[in-house]
């Protein structure tokens, strides 16, 4: 009986002394150098990549998820945790791609710290809805017009925390979306050279769907958004009897799904791999390929389009 | 880049007690209350054999979610909780219809019962949900990093904490209370439920009480810290202590004492490795219960071989079996 009344005391007496030196240590946080860098932390090397676009020398950014690693998955560390406390701005993709990440994101933006999702100005007419519930399909940056717009709030966020420097922010972020705008262009020259009834992509997973709305392909994934479920059979023979009913010329792996059944799938139906797509995250930066540096949004969009183009012509 | 960062002493032993306190100790406390708490009832399991209970619950909160998410159709936490927590108990209450009425033992009760149900869930979200994001890891189970994290909740001029820890404070507070309410029933129904029954306990009543809590207890942790933690405190703490005393409140001491244990060295672990803490602090539990199990006064190996070679009869009296069953309430 002892031992226990003991312990219920000892943690009574420890929660408002553990609560003070809570309070102090984010306190001494606080305390940040004047005219230092912007430390920014963000989720997803995509956002990453946008908030070093916008930010320039002005900012420090911290990506959390490297290269190859699935959002799904991702498991945070101590080191992440002292990252994102020492974060003046926090940038996250949203719309449930962090999964239960973004609640506590979410409740840190209302307690008055700048956390965003870079995503938040979007129209909402333009994001693609899944189910009658209205869930939302959170790979917006396969439409690179639609993700230039996501600039904007980054711009905001960033000036926001530093006033001062909120010209040049902004003039950064106009930049970046005239170059993403480019680069949309792009895309759409290099999928023109695709004819129409051949624009039909196959997929491991369901993140190519903005991809399809915006450059006009018909996107069918052998798994749902969820990785849990797996491919039933009846998945495999149906979309076996699909690419070759459309005389589908190849199909598409992702660089952070399991490759085993599509390649099953392929064999089966007797068509080529296209290769590799990124798809929940870039390549490691400085890895280059073909003249395009992997580990940036950029050069993961103009791979994952060449590869796309040079599969399906 | 290296795999393993460099060893700095200050930076894994001194700074989460100055200035990480915030971050990393805090997350020794949240993890010492989860082990604390799942020890306590980590205890009660282990000398039912139901250890592995916690595990299928992991799995068998599923179809609990899947169902939360078609009736309400979204993934708020508290849809999410509540349904995981009736998936919890139907795991249960599944696992007791099946090895009552069968010749089948609580294991192989318990492999048939998670696994169904989490088939169910899967068939449900292929069916029903295949364009949402629905499993376990991202509607439900928390991540420890994130605690410290959340803005904490105040009352009037003081800062309480962050609302998990407090949420987690609470689950340990009741859960000692029904402890020593309890005690004495908890004790005899899981030694000889025939001797609580003619003493006129109701061994139905705890064990679905027991379990009732167990859910509770185990999805509220779950929520907080994630699947494996709470998975690795259910049964590390417990068994650590059953190496080190035959008594019972001995027992849940050692159990406090384990779970402090392995919350602060898997917390320094974490930092030095810049891992994971769940999988940090699993791999510390893991390790003192090693440490015990070689060393351990009454049952360690060591002491067995030593007596084993001196040729004295006590070692190979004192098997596990004979030990518990001349343990007195």
């Amino acid at each position: 009986m002892n031992s226990r009344k003991r312990f219920g005391g000892l943690l009574r007496w420890l929660e408002p002394h553990v609560a003070l030196l809570i309070m102090v240590g984010t306190g001494l946080c606080g305390l940040r150098a004047l005219g230092a860098p912007l430390a920014v932390c963000a989720t997803v090397g995509m956002v990453a990549d946008l908030a070093r676009g916008v930010g320039g020398q002005e900012v420090v950014v911290e990506g959390l998820m490297g290269p190859g690693v699935d959002p799904h998955l991702y498991k945070a560390t101590s080191s992440d945790l002292i990252r994102l406390q020492r974060a003046e701005v926090i940038l996250y993709g949203g719309l449930h791609l962090e999964g239960k990440m973004q609640e506590t994101f979410q409740r840190l933006s209302r307690s008055g710290r700048r956390v965003r999702a870079v995503t938040d100005g979007l129209p909402p007419e333009r994001l693609i809805r899944v189910g009658q519930d209205g869930i939302v399909d959170p790979h917006v940056w396969f439409d690179v017009e639609l993700w230039s717009r996501c600039t904007e709030v980054v711009a905001e966020e960033f000036a926001a925390a530093r006033p001062d420097s909120a010209v040049g922010f902004r003039q950064r972020a106009a930049t970046v979306k005239q170059e993403l705008k480019d680069l949309h262009q792009w895309v759409l020259t290099r999928v023109a050279t695709v004819p129409k009834p051949r624009r039909i992509l196959v997929t491991s997973h369901d993140a190519f769907g903005y991809f399809g709305k915006a450059y006009g392909f018909q996107v069918v994934a052998l798994q749902g958004i969820s990785t849990v479920t797996e491919a039933g059979l009846a998945d495999m023979t149906q979309l076996t009897d699909f690419i070759r009913s459309k005389g589908v010329p190849a199909v598409f792996v992702e660089s952070s799904v399991s490759h085993a059944s599509l390649e099953r799938i392929r064999q089966d139906a007797g068509v080529k791999l296209g290769g590799e797509l990124f798809s929940d995250a870039m390549g490691t930066p400085g890895q280059r390929h073909g003249g395009y540096d992997l580990g940036t949004y950029q050069g993961m969009i103009r791979q994952n389009v060449d590869r796309i183009v040079e599969g399906l012509k | 880049m290296t795999l393993i960062p460099e060893f700095q002493a200050h930076r894994v032993f001194v700074e989460p007690w100055t200035t990480e306190l915030g971050s990393h100790g805090l997350m020794a406390l949240v993890t010492f209350l989860v082990g604390a708490t799942c020890g306590l009832i980590g205890n009660f399991l282990i000398l039912r054999r139901m250890a592995l209970l916690g595990d299928a619950i992991s799995h068998s909160v599923l179809p609990g979610i899947a169902l939360a998410f078609l009736i309400t159709g979204s993934r708020g936490i508290g849809a999410m909780v509540l349904g995981a927590m009736v998936a919890a108990w139907l795991t249960h209450g599944l696992i007791e219809l099946i090895s009552r009425h069968s010749r089948l033992k609580q294991d192989a009760a318990i492999g048939i019962a998670f696994s169904t149900l989490f088939a169910i869930g899967v068939v449900l979200i292929a069916v029903f949900a295949d364009k949402v994001d629905l499993d376990q890891d991202c509607v439900l189970n928390g991540e420890l990093p994130m605690i410290p994290l959340e803005p904490p909740v105040r009352i009037g001029g003081w800062v309480l904490g962050p609302p998990p820890l407090l949420r987690l404070a609470v689950v340990l507070m009741v859960s000692l209370v029904l402890l020593v309410t309890f005690y004495k029933e908890l004790l005899i129904t899981s030694f000889d439920p025939g001797l609580a029954a003619c003493l006129g306990i109701r061994v139905g009543v705890i064990h679905h009480g027991l379990m009732l809590w167990l859910s509770m207890v185990v999805v509220a942790s779950f929520e907080a810290v994630g699947a494996i933690l709470v998975i690795a405190l259910l049964i590390l703490p417990g068994a650590t202590a059953s190496l080190l005393t035959d008594r019972m409140i001995p027992r849940l001491a050692w159990t406090t004492v384990h779970a402090a244990l392995s919350a602060i060295s898997g917390m320094h672990l974490s930092v030095a490795l810049d891992c994971s803490p769940a999988g940090a602090t699993v791999v510390a539990g893991a390790g003192w219960f090693c440490v015990v199990w070689l060393f351990s006064p009454t049952e360690g190996l060591i002491l067995r071989g030593w007596r084993y070679r001196m040729g004295s009869v006590d070692s190979r009296l004192r098997s596990p079996e004979l030990s518990q069953h001349s343990e007195t309430p």
